[in-house]
């Protein structure tokens, strides 16, 4: 009979604990992107039902015309943070070739490139030229910024953990911690690109 | 199966010279730090926040103030209690020790560990078996009011602000102890040792679920100080958006609850899907394990929804956006199909672990193996699937989108199909059995007779024409009653006394099971069989007062709900009583097969000193054939 | 028993606990079907249109096509729990036996239980077909309703600028209701008529009935609308056509 005993349990392989690790932050995607694909609802479905013609609302005797900002300042978030991920993989090939100083260089990189975007979304938000108040539109796209906000918010936690866990060679050893940085910066990246392609269409 | 061994003896504690942070830590810090940080919040929000004038859709900042609040309240709450430690060592690269993961596991230290970020599955599943008796508790004495209430024609003596808010906390309430009765007590504390793990996949995030958990339940009781939740469960807009300040209490609710089976649901999926013993394969998979998962698997993509409908809310409430305000653009319809998109599957989440539950005890009551095996894991499946494609029938009279009716009855009728094969299996396993009657066997016999009339009266309900006449009348509250109490309920209340001696290594008082039982069981049924029938006669539900008409049928129905009340009492006493001061369990007390029976009592705190290794299914019962 | 002679298996119906169970399929069956689709039906009360009438119809063959189902799962329950009972703190004996499938009856299982889903929705289908027709009936006159917090408006649009707060309906005459709220959610129920739609805010939703019984029956709010929900119900009069005649001139419309 084989008997395991019992102090292995706590030194699995790294591959098990990360394949673990992966799958879970994967099933905590399946939630997010729900939640994603819930807001890209809300603002087709807004957009369609024009209730009350109120989805751009036209100018009255007391606020300005409702007038869509242009969809590039989404996108050139998206651009900023598919830059972030492309510098998070060179990370990673790095950590994969046992390159410490490609792995630092790149995953530095990915998180300035993450406090960029979400700096460049803040002041977005802030220069909107409607408030949230102006109808169905107005709203909506404070919350598809929220939303890449919210987003950012947690890339730069993420990929600050990143840098610095690489700084101090913690990723020598074993670098699934790595990939599954990719795999939240990857998703985060489509998530802003959702939400620029929906206001791409006002 | 499995071989045990003595535990090696238990290696020194090491205790640290200073106190670390994570010693420190315990639900007295965190109920400190969370109202120091509802305080903080609201000030602050007092002073950053421009007062309202331009008088767009706010009514005033008073919605502001109580969820900035509450939000204070929830990150005080949850640094309180330690959940940011292990983030923010993983952040500094200083990642716990295996020392500290023992600590926090909660080695060595005794009752305290209940009061902890404690992340061993056990204790966690003990903590939820705690709180759902209190939510339990809670929504119970609500529906007693309402009921009482509505003792009588015309109008109870209660207020019908203070009738409306009672309805809509009972609801919601109910609903969140229901989706947690099964999967937080025994797909914690049981399901791991069931597929032979030594704990969860995710420890961390395991004691972060309850814990979320615990940090909404303030939010929704203060807001029966903040003017109640008077919109029902489902909170439509725009009648929310009306609704006092209670409905900010609801909104934090939801989407920390929304938070905490988000993180539930990855735990538990991964678990089963990557930790289960050498030799388990899907096929000798306890049938409970594949109703748990499905009912958090399920959750992952409905609740996220459900969420953005509350946050949405709130926007609308106090920043003024117009998602659901028609004036501005908004749809009622909107929050309509978000709640339901939701709706819909979060009921089978309740459902399916009870059906699952009372299935896994079917063959151990019967001495015989489960009935179609396939065909269980297929209705599992096939509702599972379906149920995210039924929302619109709740919808079927909101004129909506009337061309789609035709497609959701098709799609809603269709789950009586899979609902079927769960029926099949569960009298195919009692068909020529040997009946061991205990409580749990009564519970299927309960459960079927339930089940089957909440079936039968869905498939009234989602024929479009008939629901034009029943849509909104106490017929569909008795209906879902009895789908999530009659059968949701009585299977956990099975599951209770069934695992009642591996987690708490005493017996529940058989007496005390069987008069409860019987209690909660005839009074079940009074209550929501006469419901049925004022509900055919015209009676709307959520009314405080009725037409003189339906007073008959109203005071059997309360009549009923205090028997309800009686056996719920008695099995709460069963609980204590037996808890404190009951029989000593044996290891295997009902001789069944799934591996939780086969760790000793108490189980230590990793389950298994050797892992097991499976190598048939878990319902070999019955004599072979020669 | 001499070794030549096999032991003879008795024949599927020769089987005591067979008969037992087919006797309690049929009498539990009747006794389900019936205490179901006649207490159900009778506490529906009384039908005002042929809308009502079909609902009633529909859920009375609707319980008796689930009555064999459900009185089949309860015969063999029963079966099971006459033969062999065991009380006690151990186990009984095994099973004699370690059945764990049986193909053709889980076959025929599916197979009923889809026929009957489909038949359920085909017909409902049909009746739904029927109704959405009704909608667009040239012949039909029009009233628009307006749910408020807590009351209902008539609008008779067909006969000038009418206004009441009790619907006032002529009998067999087909009426479309064009329907829509101030503020919240409010739900238009007529109860003897079996129809019910929402009144959204923002919002025209429609639908329709023929009153087929002079009377008086109820209006009730069906959704959950606030303070006094409870109370947002008024009468549906449904009279003849001359006295409907007469009651419009009385409120300054043209009939």
């Amino acid at each position: 009979m084989s008997v395991e005993t019992h102090a292995q349990s706590h030194h699995e392989h790294p591959d098990v604990v990360g394949s673990r690790n992966r799958l879970g932050l994967i099933l905590l995607l399946v939630a997010d992107i729900s939640f994603a694909l819930a807001v890209l609802f809300v603002y087709f479905y807004l957009k369609g039902q024009n209730v009350n013609d109120m989805w751009l609302p036209k100018a009255s005797d007391t606020q300005d015309a409702t007038v869509p900002v242009s969809s590039m300042g989404a996108w050139y978030v998206t651009i900023i943070a598919a830059l972030g991920l492309l510098f998070h993989r060179y990370g990673l090939a790095g950590a994969k070739a046992r390159n410490q100083t490609q792995l630092v260089l790149g995953s530095g990189v990915a998180f300035v490139a993450s406090l960029a975007a979400l700096i460049y979304q803040g002041i977005q938000m802030n220069n909107a030229p409607f408030t949230i108040t102006m109808g169905a539109y107005a709203s909506c796209y404070y919350l598809i910024a929220g939303l890449n906000m919210v987003h950012l918010f947690l890339t730069v936690f993420v990929s600050l953990g990143n840098w610095n866990r690489s700084r101090l060679g913690i990723y020598s050893a074993d670098h699934w911690h790595v990939e599954i940085v990719k795999v939240w910066w990857t998703w985060m990246t489509i998530s802003s690109l959702l939400g620029a392609f929906a206001l791409s269409f006002t | 199966m499995t071989t045990m061994m003595d535990r090696p003896a238990a290696t020194p504690g090491h205790s640290a010279p200073k106190k670390a942070l994570i010693e420190r830590l315990n639900i007295f810090t965190a109920f400190a730090l969370g109202i120091i940080g509802a305080i903080v919040f609201y000030y602050v929000a007092k002073a950053i926040l421009p007062a309202n004038t331009d008088g767009s859709y706010i009514k005033s900042n008073n919605d502001q103030y109580v969820i900035f609040s509450m939000i204070g309240w929830f990150i005080g709450f949850m640094t309180g209690i330690g959940a940011l430690i292990g983030p923010f060592r993983w952040l500094l690269g200083k990642d716990l020790n295996h020392d500290e993961n023992m600590f926090y596991a909660g080695k060595d230290q005794g009752v305290k560990r209940y009061f902890r970020y404690t992340t061993d599955h056990k204790v966690v599943g003990i903590q939820y078996l705690v709180l759902t008796m209190i939510i339990f508790f809670v929504g119970g004495v609500l529906a007693m009011l309402i009921r009482t209430n509505l003792g009588h024609a015309g109008g109870g003596w209660l207020q019908p602000q203070t009738y409306n808010a009672i309805v809509g906390t009972h609801g919601i309430i109910m609903i969140v102890g229901t989706i947690i009765m099964i999967t937080g007590p025994f797909g914690n504390f049981i399901m791991p040792i069931m597929i032979g793990a030594r704990d969860m996949a995710f420890p961390r995030l395991n004691a972060l679920s309850l814990w979320l958990i615990i940090a909404a339940v303030p939010c929704i009781l203060s807001s029966f100080f903040l003017g109640g939740i008077s919109t029902g469960w489902v909170a439509y807009n725009p009648l929310a958006s009306q609704a006092p300040a209670g409905m900010d209490g609801y909104i934090m609710f939801i989407c920390i609850f929304a938070l905490s089976t988000m993180v539930a649901g990855a735990n538990i999926t991964t678990t089963v899907i990557k930790m289960r013993a050498k030799g388990m394969t899907w096929n000798r998979t306890p049938i409970f394990i594949y109703g748990v998962v499905a009912s958090v698997a399920l959750a992952l993509p409905a609740f996220p929804v459900f969420f953005l409908s509350q946050v949405m809310s709130g926007m609308d409430r106090a920043a003024g956006s117009t998602f659901y305000n028609t004036m501005g653009g908004g749809s009622g319809w909107l929050y309509e199909n978000l709640f339901w998109i939701m709706g819909h599957p979060e009921v089978y989440v309740i459902l399916i672990p009870g059906v699952a539950a009372l299935m896994e005890m079917a063959p151990v009551f019967t001495r015989r193996p489960l009935f179609s095996f396939n065909l269980a894991i297929m209705g599992i499946a096939g509702i599972s699937g379906l149920s995210i494609l039924v929302w619109a029938h709740h919808m079927y009279t909101t004129g909506w989108a009337p061309l789609l009716n035709g497609p959701f009855m098709l799609t809603t009728e269709l789950i009586s199909i899979p609902t079927g094969l769960l029926f099949l299996v569960l009298i195919g396993t009692l068909w020529r059995g040997r009946l061991w009657m205990t409580m749990p066997t009564a519970s299927i016999y309960a459960l079927l007779w339930n089940f089957m009339i909440g079936g039968i009266t869905g498939i009234y309900l989602s024929d479009v024409p008939v629901d034009g006449a029943l849509h909104g009348s106490m017929y569909v509250t008795a209906h879902f009653h009895y789908t999530l109490m009659g059968a949701g309920l009585t299977g956990a209340l099975a599951s209770l006394v069934y695992w009642f001696p591996k987690m708490t290594g005493r017996m529940f008082d058989k007496t005390l099971s069987w008069i409860g039982f019987w209690f909660v069981q005839i009074g079940f049924n009074i209550a929501f069989i006469s419901m049925f029938f004022v509900g055919l006669a015209g009676q709307p539900r959520r009314v405080e007062a009725y037409a003189a008409m339906f007073s008959r049928g109203n005071m059997i129905t309360t009549g009923g709900a205090y028997l309800i009340m009686a056996g719920m009492l008695v099995l709460l006493y069963g609980v204590i009583s037996s808890w404190t001061g009951g029989v000593k369990a044996p290891m295997n007390p009902w001789f069944a097969k799934t591996l939780e029976w086969s760790v000793p009592n108490p189980v230590p705190l990793e389950n298994f000193d050797v892992l097991p290794v499976v190598t048939s299914d878990a319902y070999g019962y019955g004599k072979a054939q020669s | 028993m001499s070794d030549l002679e096999a032991p003879k298996r008795p024949s599927v119906f020769e089987r005591k606990d067979i008969k037992q169970t087919v006797y309690f399929w049929v009498v539990f069956t009747a006794i389900i079907g019936y205490a179901a689709a006649e207490l159900q039906a009778r506490s529906m009360g009384v039908s005002a249109s042929e809308t009502m009438s079909t609902t009633i119809h529909m859920m009375r063959v609707f319980t008796w096509v689930a009555a064999p189902i459900a009185g089949l799962v309860a015969a063999m329950a029963m079966t099971t729990l006459i033969s062999k009972i065991h009380f006690g703190d151990t186990p009984p004996e095994e099973a004699d036996h370690q059945i764990r499938n049986a193909t053709k009856l889980s076959a025929t299982w599916l197979i009923v239980s889809s026929v009957l889903c489909l038949f359920a929705v085909v017909w409902g289908t049909v009746v739904l077909q029927k109704d959405n027709a009704a909608l667009l009936n040239p012949q039909a006159m029009n009233v628009n309703v307006t749910g408020q917090q807590w009351a209902w408006n008539f609008d008779y649009i067909d006969n000038g600028t009418v206004r009441s707060q009790d619907l006032y309906l002529p009998v067999n005459k087909p009426v479309v209701f064009h329907i829509t709220s101030k503020d919240v959610i409010h739900g238009f129920w007529i109860v003897q008529m079996g129809i019910k739609v929402d009144a959204n805010p923002g919002y025209t939703t429609e639908t329709s009935a023929t009153p087929n019984k002079i009377g008086i029956y109820d209006l009730r709010c069906a959704e959950l609308c606030g303070l006094y929900h409870a109370f947002m119900q008024t009468k549906v009069h449904v009279v003849s056509q001359a006295d409907y005649d007469a009651w419009i001139k009385s409120q300054g419309g043209q009939a």
